[in-house]
Protein backbone atom coordinates (compact mmCIF):
# COMPACT_ATOMS: atom_id res chain seq x y z
CA UNK A 1 0.00 0.00 0.00
CA UNK A 2 3.30 2.57 0.85
CA UNK A 3 4.38 1.47 -2.51
CA UNK A 4 1.23 2.23 -4.25
CA UNK A 5 0.71 5.39 -2.39
CA UNK A 6 4.52 6.52 -3.22
CA UNK A 7 3.98 5.46 -6.99
CA UNK A 8 0.93 7.48 -7.19
CA UNK A 9 1.99 10.60 -5.33
CA UNK A 10 5.24 10.78 -7.43
CA UNK A 11 3.25 10.20 -10.81
CA UNK A 12 0.85 13.03 -9.82
CA UNK A 13 3.89 15.50 -8.93
CA UNK A 14 5.90 14.33 -12.11
CA UNK A 15 3.36 12.43 -14.38
CA UNK A 16 6.39 10.13 -15.88
CA UNK A 17 4.04 7.11 -15.35
CA UNK A 18 1.06 8.53 -17.01
CA UNK A 19 3.54 9.74 -19.73
CA UNK A 20 4.58 6.11 -20.15
CA UNK A 21 0.80 4.58 -20.01
CA UNK A 22 0.37 7.09 -22.98
CA UNK A 23 3.60 6.64 -25.23
CA UNK A 24 2.30 2.67 -24.76
CA UNK A 25 -0.93 2.13 -24.29
CA UNK A 26 -2.64 5.04 -26.01
CA UNK A 27 -0.69 4.37 -29.12
CA UNK A 28 -0.92 0.80 -29.23
CA UNK A 29 -5.08 1.43 -29.48
CA UNK A 30 -4.67 3.78 -31.64
CA UNK A 31 -2.97 1.35 -34.15
CA UNK A 32 -6.12 -0.89 -32.85
CA UNK A 33 -8.83 0.93 -33.56
CA UNK A 34 -7.64 2.80 -36.21
CA UNK A 35 -8.22 -0.12 -39.25
CA UNK A 36 -11.63 -1.05 -37.30
CA UNK A 37 -13.69 1.11 -39.44
CA UNK A 38 -11.91 -0.48 -42.41
CA UNK A 39 -12.36 -4.36 -41.01
CA UNK A 40 -15.60 -3.48 -40.36
CA UNK A 41 -16.71 -2.49 -44.04
CA UNK A 42 -14.50 -5.49 -45.41
CA UNK A 43 -16.11 -8.11 -43.50
CA UNK A 44 -19.36 -6.66 -43.83
CA UNK A 45 -18.80 -6.80 -47.47
CA UNK A 46 -17.65 -10.32 -47.58
CA UNK A 47 -20.32 -11.22 -45.45
CA UNK A 48 -22.99 -9.78 -48.23
CA UNK A 49 -21.23 -11.10 -51.09
CA UNK A 50 -20.07 -14.37 -50.01
CA UNK A 51 -21.93 -15.53 -47.14
CA UNK A 52 -25.61 -13.98 -47.82
CA UNK A 53 -25.45 -15.36 -51.46
CA UNK A 54 -24.27 -19.05 -50.51
CA UNK A 55 -26.93 -20.96 -51.73
CA UNK A 56 -28.03 -19.02 -54.58
CA UNK A 57 -27.42 -20.07 -57.67
CA UNK A 58 -24.03 -19.08 -60.54
CA UNK A 59 -26.52 -17.66 -62.88
CA UNK A 60 -28.19 -15.49 -60.53
CA UNK A 61 -25.04 -14.39 -58.95
CA UNK A 62 -23.75 -13.13 -62.12
CA UNK A 63 -27.07 -11.28 -63.45
CA UNK A 64 -27.13 -9.48 -59.85
CA UNK A 65 -23.60 -8.74 -59.51
CA UNK A 66 -23.70 -5.72 -61.93
CA UNK A 67 -26.67 -4.73 -59.82
CA UNK A 68 -24.66 -5.02 -56.18
CA UNK A 69 -21.34 -3.30 -58.02
CA UNK A 70 -23.75 -0.78 -59.03
CA UNK A 71 -25.04 -0.36 -55.29
CA UNK A 72 -21.77 -0.53 -53.16
CA UNK A 73 -20.53 2.10 -55.74
CA UNK A 74 -23.44 4.11 -54.91
CA UNK A 75 -23.18 3.56 -51.37
CA UNK A 76 -19.34 4.24 -51.31
CA UNK A 77 -20.19 7.94 -53.60
CA UNK A 78 -22.63 8.76 -51.20
CA UNK A 79 -20.38 8.13 -48.28
CA UNK A 80 -17.63 9.57 -50.06
CA UNK A 81 -20.01 12.58 -50.70
CA UNK A 82 -21.42 13.21 -46.92
CA UNK A 83 -17.52 13.33 -45.86
CA UNK A 84 -16.65 15.50 -48.59
CA UNK A 85 -19.77 17.86 -47.23
CA UNK A 86 -17.90 17.29 -43.35
CA UNK A 87 -14.81 17.93 -44.27
CA UNK A 88 -15.83 21.13 -46.06
CA UNK A 89 -17.57 22.43 -43.25
CA UNK A 90 -14.34 22.08 -40.93
CA UNK A 91 -12.40 24.06 -44.17
CA UNK A 92 -15.19 27.14 -42.93
CA UNK A 93 -13.80 27.15 -39.35
CA UNK A 94 -11.36 30.34 -39.81
CA UNK A 95 -8.99 30.12 -37.23
CA UNK A 96 -8.65 33.45 -35.44
CA UNK A 97 -5.33 35.71 -36.11
CA UNK A 98 -2.59 34.03 -34.98
CA UNK A 99 -3.93 30.93 -34.70
CA UNK A 100 -3.38 27.90 -36.90
CA UNK A 101 -5.60 24.84 -38.13
CA UNK A 102 -4.98 21.04 -38.24
CA UNK A 103 -7.77 18.23 -38.85
CA UNK A 104 -8.11 15.17 -37.57
CA UNK A 105 -10.38 12.16 -37.38
CA UNK A 106 -11.99 11.17 -34.24
CA UNK A 107 -11.14 7.14 -34.11
CA UNK A 108 -12.84 6.30 -30.87
CA UNK A 109 -14.78 7.66 -28.04
CA UNK A 110 -14.45 6.64 -24.70
CA UNK A 111 -12.00 3.77 -24.40
CA UNK A 112 -11.62 1.38 -21.30
CA UNK A 113 -12.65 1.03 -17.67
CA UNK A 114 -10.71 3.89 -16.80
CA UNK A 115 -11.63 6.93 -19.59
CA UNK A 116 -13.76 8.23 -16.87
CA UNK A 117 -14.01 11.56 -18.22
CA UNK A 118 -15.92 12.61 -21.37
CA UNK A 119 -13.56 12.25 -24.15
CA UNK A 120 -12.79 11.49 -27.95
CA UNK A 121 -9.55 9.55 -29.42
CA UNK A 122 -8.01 11.37 -32.33
CA UNK A 123 -5.20 10.22 -34.41
CA UNK A 124 -3.22 12.73 -34.63
CA UNK A 125 -0.58 13.31 -31.72
CA UNK A 126 2.40 14.76 -30.37
CA UNK A 127 4.43 14.16 -33.38
CA UNK A 128 1.87 16.33 -35.22
CA UNK A 129 3.03 19.04 -32.94
CA UNK A 130 -0.20 19.05 -31.07
CA UNK A 131 0.17 19.72 -27.31
CA UNK A 132 -1.67 19.33 -24.52
CA UNK A 133 -4.30 21.92 -23.68
CA UNK A 134 -4.85 22.40 -27.76
CA UNK A 135 -8.62 23.87 -28.38
CA UNK A 136 -10.17 21.56 -30.47
CA UNK A 137 -13.17 23.19 -32.59
CA UNK A 138 -16.32 20.95 -34.32
CA UNK A 139 -17.80 22.87 -37.41
CA UNK A 140 -20.02 25.03 -35.12
CA UNK A 141 -17.47 25.86 -32.71
CA UNK A 142 -15.18 24.47 -29.84
CA UNK A 143 -16.29 21.12 -28.22
CA UNK A 144 -12.87 20.33 -25.68
CA UNK A 145 -9.29 20.32 -25.80
CA UNK A 146 -6.53 18.12 -25.45
CA UNK A 147 -6.09 16.49 -22.03
CA UNK A 148 -3.64 13.26 -23.41
CA UNK A 149 -1.10 12.88 -26.09
CA UNK A 150 0.83 10.12 -27.53
CA UNK A 151 2.89 10.26 -30.71
CA UNK A 152 0.35 9.83 -32.74
CA UNK A 153 -2.82 10.08 -30.86
CA UNK A 154 -4.61 11.87 -28.38
CA UNK A 155 -7.62 12.19 -25.93
CA UNK A 156 -9.90 15.31 -25.72
CA UNK A 157 -11.69 16.58 -23.31
CA UNK A 158 -15.14 17.30 -24.02
CA UNK A 159 -16.66 20.83 -22.67
CA UNK A 160 -19.50 18.59 -21.74
CA UNK A 161 -17.30 16.84 -18.93
CA UNK A 162 -18.42 18.32 -15.67
CA UNK A 163 -14.99 18.72 -15.02
CA UNK A 164 -14.71 21.63 -17.70
CA UNK A 165 -14.97 25.06 -16.97
CA UNK A 166 -14.50 27.43 -20.02
CA UNK A 167 -14.72 31.29 -19.17
CA UNK A 168 -17.54 32.71 -21.78
CA UNK A 169 -18.95 35.77 -22.87
CA UNK A 170 -22.53 36.20 -24.49
CA UNK A 171 -22.24 37.37 -28.18
CA UNK A 172 -24.89 39.46 -28.22
CA UNK A 173 -25.51 40.87 -24.50
CA UNK A 174 -21.52 40.41 -23.54
CA UNK A 175 -22.16 39.03 -20.16
CA UNK A 176 -19.63 37.17 -18.84
CA UNK A 177 -19.96 33.62 -16.97
CA UNK A 178 -18.36 30.45 -16.85
CA UNK A 179 -19.10 27.53 -18.57
CA UNK A 180 -19.96 24.35 -16.54
CA UNK A 181 -20.41 20.94 -18.42
CA UNK A 182 -23.02 18.32 -16.47
CA UNK A 183 -21.96 15.24 -19.13
CA UNK A 184 -22.90 14.37 -22.07
CA UNK A 185 -26.70 13.93 -21.93
CA UNK A 186 -27.27 16.88 -19.52
CA UNK A 187 -27.36 20.65 -21.07
CA UNK A 188 -24.38 22.75 -19.00
CA UNK A 189 -24.38 25.71 -16.67
CA UNK A 190 -23.61 28.76 -16.96
CA UNK A 191 -22.19 29.96 -13.23
CA UNK A 192 -21.88 33.22 -11.66
CA UNK A 193 -23.84 35.68 -13.98
CA UNK A 194 -25.08 38.10 -11.96
CA UNK A 195 -28.60 38.86 -11.22
CA UNK A 196 -29.02 42.07 -13.39
CA UNK A 197 -26.90 40.82 -16.13
CA UNK A 198 -28.61 40.91 -19.59
CA UNK A 199 -28.73 37.54 -20.95
CA UNK A 200 -31.47 36.09 -24.05
CA UNK A 201 -32.24 32.53 -24.43
CA UNK A 202 -30.88 31.41 -28.09
CA UNK A 203 -27.60 33.65 -27.74
CA UNK A 204 -24.68 32.44 -28.19
CA UNK A 205 -21.65 32.27 -25.81
CA UNK A 206 -18.19 32.62 -26.86
CA UNK A 207 -14.75 31.98 -25.59
CA UNK A 208 -13.84 34.95 -23.51
CA UNK A 209 -10.15 34.22 -23.58
CA UNK A 210 -9.67 34.80 -20.14
CA UNK A 211 -7.98 31.13 -19.06
CA UNK A 212 -5.27 32.16 -22.57
CA UNK A 213 -6.23 28.36 -24.03
CA UNK A 214 -9.10 29.24 -26.37
CA UNK A 215 -8.67 31.89 -28.73
CA UNK A 216 -11.49 35.06 -27.99
CA UNK A 217 -14.77 34.78 -29.64
CA UNK A 218 -15.13 30.96 -30.79
CA UNK A 219 -18.94 29.55 -30.26
CA UNK A 220 -19.10 27.07 -27.33
CA UNK A 221 -22.65 26.59 -26.69
CA UNK A 222 -26.38 28.41 -26.76
CA UNK A 223 -28.37 29.53 -24.08
CA UNK A 224 -31.19 27.40 -23.66
CA UNK A 225 -33.24 28.78 -20.14
CA UNK A 226 -32.15 31.55 -18.35
CA UNK A 227 -34.07 32.22 -14.89
CA UNK A 228 -33.30 32.30 -11.08
CA UNK A 229 -33.84 30.28 -8.41
CA UNK A 230 -34.32 30.82 -4.59
CA UNK A 231 -32.23 33.14 -2.66
CA UNK A 232 -28.85 32.89 -5.39
CA UNK A 233 -26.79 36.06 -6.08
CA UNK A 234 -26.53 34.47 -9.31
CA UNK A 235 -28.88 33.91 -12.30
CA UNK A 236 -29.53 30.18 -13.21
CA UNK A 237 -28.51 29.61 -16.46
CA UNK A 238 -28.21 26.62 -19.03
CA UNK A 239 -26.99 25.87 -22.20
CA UNK A 240 -26.75 23.29 -24.74
CA UNK A 241 -23.27 22.41 -26.26
CA UNK A 242 -22.68 23.05 -30.44
CA UNK A 243 -22.37 19.57 -31.44
CA UNK A 244 -23.08 15.96 -30.79
CA UNK A 245 -20.12 14.00 -29.33
CA UNK A 246 -22.18 10.92 -30.61
CA UNK A 247 -21.56 12.24 -34.22
CA UNK A 248 -18.50 13.52 -34.22
CA UNK A 249 -15.87 12.40 -36.71
CA UNK A 250 -13.70 15.06 -38.33
CA UNK A 251 -12.44 18.09 -35.89
CA UNK A 252 -10.32 21.01 -36.21
CA UNK A 253 -7.22 21.62 -33.57
CA UNK A 254 -5.79 25.09 -33.34
CA UNK A 255 -2.57 26.04 -32.39
CA UNK A 256 -1.30 29.39 -31.43
CA UNK A 257 1.55 30.01 -34.69
CA UNK A 258 4.95 31.14 -32.76
CA UNK A 259 5.30 35.30 -32.19
CA UNK A 260 8.18 34.86 -34.76
CA UNK A 261 6.24 33.44 -37.46
CA UNK A 262 2.99 35.39 -36.97
CA UNK A 263 4.09 38.50 -39.01
CA UNK A 264 2.64 37.35 -41.96
CA UNK A 265 0.49 34.30 -40.90
CA UNK A 266 -3.00 35.78 -40.63
CA UNK A 267 -5.61 33.38 -41.61
CA UNK A 268 -6.54 33.42 -45.63
CA UNK A 269 -10.04 34.87 -46.09
CA UNK A 270 -10.76 31.95 -48.26
CA UNK A 271 -10.83 30.11 -45.02
CA UNK A 272 -8.73 27.62 -46.87
CA UNK A 273 -5.80 25.74 -44.87
CA UNK A 274 -3.22 28.17 -43.98
CA UNK A 275 -0.08 26.12 -44.03
CA UNK A 276 1.38 26.45 -47.43
CA UNK A 277 1.62 23.22 -49.35
CA UNK A 278 -1.58 21.82 -47.37
CA UNK A 279 -3.65 19.07 -49.49
CA UNK A 280 -6.85 20.09 -50.81
CA UNK A 281 -8.42 17.39 -51.12
CA UNK A 282 -8.17 15.83 -47.73
CA UNK A 283 -7.26 18.25 -45.24
CA UNK A 284 -7.68 15.54 -42.45
CA UNK A 285 -5.44 12.81 -43.72
CA UNK A 286 -3.12 14.53 -46.06
CA UNK A 287 -2.74 17.81 -43.81
CA UNK A 288 1.10 18.31 -43.18
CA UNK A 289 1.86 19.03 -39.48
CA UNK A 290 2.86 22.62 -38.51
CA UNK A 291 6.24 21.38 -36.94
CA UNK A 292 7.40 18.30 -35.96
CA UNK A 293 8.72 18.36 -31.92
CA UNK A 294 9.99 15.36 -30.82
CA UNK A 295 8.22 14.06 -27.69
CA UNK A 296 9.20 15.14 -24.12
CA UNK A 297 10.88 12.40 -22.40
CA UNK A 298 8.28 13.29 -19.35
CA UNK A 299 5.51 12.57 -22.00
CA UNK A 300 3.68 16.09 -21.82
CA UNK A 301 3.49 18.27 -25.03
CA UNK A 302 6.17 19.46 -25.62
CA UNK A 303 7.10 23.31 -25.84
CA UNK A 304 4.02 23.31 -22.72
CA UNK A 305 6.01 25.59 -20.24
CA UNK A 306 4.29 28.25 -22.38
CA UNK A 307 3.04 30.95 -19.60
CA UNK A 308 -0.67 30.08 -18.12
CA UNK A 309 -2.97 32.31 -15.75
CA UNK A 310 -3.25 30.86 -12.15
CA UNK A 311 -6.69 29.62 -13.60
CA UNK A 312 -5.57 27.61 -16.06
CA UNK A 313 -4.06 23.70 -14.54
CA UNK A 314 -0.48 23.50 -14.21
CA UNK A 315 1.55 20.54 -15.61
CA UNK A 316 -0.37 17.76 -16.62
CA UNK A 317 -2.06 15.56 -14.24
CA UNK A 318 -0.84 17.91 -11.40
CA UNK A 319 -4.59 19.07 -10.96
CA UNK A 320 -7.48 18.32 -12.58
CA UNK A 321 -8.11 19.22 -16.14
CA UNK A 322 -10.06 22.61 -15.71
CA UNK A 323 -9.26 25.18 -17.87
CA UNK A 324 -10.47 27.68 -15.61
CA UNK A 325 -11.75 28.40 -12.10
CA UNK B 1 3.48 -20.58 -24.51
CA UNK B 2 3.29 -22.30 -27.78
CA UNK B 3 2.26 -20.25 -31.08
CA UNK B 4 -1.66 -21.14 -30.99
CA UNK B 5 -1.72 -19.61 -27.50
CA UNK B 6 0.14 -16.57 -28.75
CA UNK B 7 -2.40 -15.93 -31.62
CA UNK B 8 -5.10 -16.51 -29.12
CA UNK B 9 -4.15 -13.53 -27.06
CA UNK B 10 -3.31 -11.20 -29.39
CA UNK B 11 -6.28 -11.98 -31.06
CA UNK B 12 -8.53 -11.23 -28.06
CA UNK B 13 -6.27 -8.04 -27.43
CA UNK B 14 -7.12 -6.68 -30.54
CA UNK B 15 -10.77 -7.63 -30.03
CA UNK B 16 -10.94 -6.79 -26.54
CA UNK B 17 -9.46 -2.87 -27.21
CA UNK B 18 -12.90 -3.04 -30.07
CA UNK B 19 -15.33 -3.70 -27.85
CA UNK B 20 -14.00 -1.32 -25.31
CA UNK B 21 -14.37 1.02 -28.05
CA UNK B 22 -18.30 0.12 -28.57
CA UNK B 23 -18.77 -0.06 -25.23
CA UNK B 24 -17.23 2.19 -22.69
CA UNK B 25 -16.71 1.72 -19.33
CA UNK B 26 -16.07 -1.60 -19.17
CA UNK B 27 -12.92 -3.68 -19.29
CA UNK B 28 -13.33 -6.70 -21.34
CA UNK B 29 -10.12 -8.12 -20.96
CA UNK B 30 -10.46 -9.12 -17.28
CA UNK B 31 -11.99 -12.40 -18.29
CA UNK B 32 -8.93 -13.33 -19.98
CA UNK B 33 -6.68 -12.43 -17.30
CA UNK B 34 -8.44 -14.56 -14.90
CA UNK B 35 -8.62 -17.37 -17.53
CA UNK B 36 -5.47 -16.99 -17.91
CA UNK B 37 -4.66 -17.74 -14.14
CA UNK B 38 -6.64 -19.98 -14.55
CA UNK B 39 -4.76 -21.95 -17.66
CA UNK B 40 -1.35 -20.60 -17.97
CA UNK B 41 1.60 -20.00 -16.05
CA UNK B 42 1.81 -17.41 -13.53
CA UNK B 43 4.31 -15.68 -15.63
CA UNK B 44 2.62 -15.20 -19.15
CA UNK B 45 -0.52 -13.76 -16.67
CA UNK B 46 1.64 -11.42 -15.67
CA UNK B 47 3.18 -10.22 -18.93
CA UNK B 48 -0.35 -9.78 -20.12
CA UNK B 49 -1.58 -8.56 -16.96
CA UNK B 50 1.53 -5.34 -17.86
CA UNK B 51 0.69 -5.46 -21.57
CA UNK B 52 -3.27 -4.70 -20.41
CA UNK B 53 -2.43 -2.41 -17.72
CA UNK B 54 -0.64 0.09 -19.62
CA UNK B 55 -3.49 0.08 -22.34
CA UNK B 56 -6.15 0.52 -19.71
CA UNK B 57 -3.81 3.44 -18.09
CA UNK B 58 -2.89 4.86 -21.30
CA UNK B 59 -6.62 4.83 -23.13
CA UNK B 60 -8.18 6.13 -19.44
CA UNK B 61 -8.55 9.55 -18.41
CA UNK B 62 -8.05 9.02 -14.84
CA UNK B 63 -4.38 9.23 -13.14
CA UNK B 64 -2.06 6.07 -13.31
CA UNK B 65 -2.81 4.09 -10.30
CA UNK B 66 -6.22 3.17 -11.34
CA UNK B 67 -5.63 0.00 -13.80
CA UNK B 68 -2.78 -1.27 -10.61
CA UNK B 69 -5.67 -1.22 -7.93
CA UNK B 70 -8.37 -2.76 -10.63
CA UNK B 71 -6.60 -5.40 -11.68
CA UNK B 72 -4.23 -6.00 -8.67
CA UNK B 73 -7.87 -6.09 -7.06
CA UNK B 74 -9.23 -8.99 -9.48
CA UNK B 75 -5.82 -11.20 -9.05
CA UNK B 76 -6.79 -10.63 -5.61
CA UNK B 77 -10.03 -11.68 -5.07
CA UNK B 78 -9.28 -14.39 -7.65
CA UNK B 79 -6.98 -15.80 -5.19
CA UNK B 80 -9.39 -15.44 -1.81
CA UNK B 81 -12.02 -16.57 -3.89
CA UNK B 82 -9.89 -19.95 -5.29
CA UNK B 83 -10.19 -20.80 -1.18
CA UNK B 84 -13.71 -21.42 -1.33
CA UNK B 85 -14.48 -22.19 -4.73
CA UNK B 86 -13.64 -23.75 -7.33
CA UNK B 87 -11.39 -21.88 -10.06
CA UNK B 88 -13.75 -22.71 -13.04
CA UNK B 89 -17.02 -22.77 -11.40
CA UNK B 90 -19.66 -20.01 -13.43
CA UNK B 91 -20.93 -19.18 -10.30
CA UNK B 92 -17.41 -17.84 -9.15
CA UNK B 93 -16.92 -16.17 -11.84
CA UNK B 94 -20.75 -14.36 -11.56
CA UNK B 95 -19.87 -13.38 -7.69
CA UNK B 96 -16.43 -12.28 -9.60
CA UNK B 97 -18.40 -10.14 -11.91
CA UNK B 98 -20.51 -8.55 -9.42
CA UNK B 99 -17.55 -7.49 -7.51
CA UNK B 100 -15.79 -6.10 -10.32
CA UNK B 101 -19.19 -4.10 -10.91
CA UNK B 102 -18.79 -2.48 -7.38
CA UNK B 103 -15.34 -2.45 -7.80
CA UNK B 104 -15.67 0.06 -10.75
CA UNK B 105 -18.10 1.89 -8.71
CA UNK B 106 -15.82 2.69 -5.58
CA UNK B 107 -12.65 3.16 -7.29
CA UNK B 108 -14.04 5.83 -9.96
CA UNK B 109 -15.32 7.21 -6.77
CA UNK B 110 -11.50 7.21 -4.76
CA UNK B 111 -9.85 8.23 -7.57
CA UNK B 112 -12.11 10.59 -8.69
CA UNK B 113 -12.03 12.37 -5.54
CA UNK B 114 -7.96 12.02 -4.80
CA UNK B 115 -7.87 13.76 -8.60
CA UNK B 116 -10.48 16.20 -7.17
CA UNK B 117 -12.99 15.78 -10.14
CA UNK B 118 -16.49 14.68 -10.57
CA UNK B 119 -17.89 11.87 -12.00
CA UNK B 120 -21.66 11.34 -13.25
CA UNK B 121 -22.61 8.97 -10.55
CA UNK B 122 -25.70 7.51 -12.81
CA UNK B 123 -22.81 6.72 -15.38
CA UNK B 124 -20.49 4.78 -13.41
CA UNK B 125 -23.53 2.89 -12.13
CA UNK B 126 -24.81 1.65 -15.64
CA UNK B 127 -20.80 0.64 -16.10
CA UNK B 128 -20.78 -1.26 -12.96
CA UNK B 129 -23.70 -3.00 -13.60
CA UNK B 130 -22.98 -3.59 -17.64
CA UNK B 131 -19.58 -4.77 -15.73
CA UNK B 132 -20.77 -7.11 -13.85
CA UNK B 133 -23.21 -8.83 -16.65
CA UNK B 134 -20.51 -8.71 -19.27
CA UNK B 135 -17.48 -10.40 -17.40
CA UNK B 136 -19.27 -14.12 -16.48
CA UNK B 137 -20.62 -14.16 -20.06
CA UNK B 138 -17.22 -13.29 -21.78
CA UNK B 139 -15.24 -15.73 -19.22
CA UNK B 140 -17.93 -18.42 -20.35
CA UNK B 141 -17.02 -18.12 -23.90
CA UNK B 142 -13.53 -17.38 -23.63
CA UNK B 143 -13.15 -20.45 -21.87
CA UNK B 144 -15.26 -22.60 -24.35
CA UNK B 145 -13.13 -21.47 -27.15
CA UNK B 146 -9.91 -21.84 -25.70
CA UNK B 147 -10.10 -25.10 -24.61
CA UNK B 148 -10.98 -25.66 -28.37
CA UNK B 149 -7.65 -24.57 -29.00
CA UNK B 150 -5.63 -27.36 -31.35
CA UNK B 151 -2.88 -27.53 -29.01
CA UNK B 152 -4.29 -26.96 -25.86
CA UNK B 153 -4.23 -30.40 -23.79
CA UNK B 154 -7.43 -30.16 -22.62
CA UNK B 155 -8.94 -29.55 -26.07
CA UNK B 156 -12.58 -30.67 -26.28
Amino acid sequence: MFLYLGLFTWNIRTGYVDALASYTGLEFAKWVLAPGKWAASRVSSFWDRYVYFVGLREENDSLRAALVEASQELALLRERAAEADRLSRILTIRPPVAWSRQGARVISHRLGPNAALETVLLDKGALDGLKVNTPVAGPDGIIGRLLRLSPSAATVLLVTDPNSRIPVTSQKNRTQGILKGEGASNEMVVQYVALGAPLEEGELLVTSGLEDIFPKGLPVARVTEVGRRGSSLFQTVYAEPLFDSKRLEEVALLARIPEEQNGGAAPRADGQADTPGKAESDPISHSPPPAVVPPDPTGRAPGLGAPRPAQAPGPERKKPPRSSP
Amino acid sequence: MNISAIVFWSLFTLLGIWLQGAIPGVDFLAPGLILCLQEEKWTVSAWLALAWLFIQEGTGSLAFGTGLLWYGTLVGLYYFGHWLFEAKNFLFMFILGISLGLLHLILSHVMAVLQDWTLPADRILVEGFLQALIFPVEWGLLYLIYNHLPDNPHAV
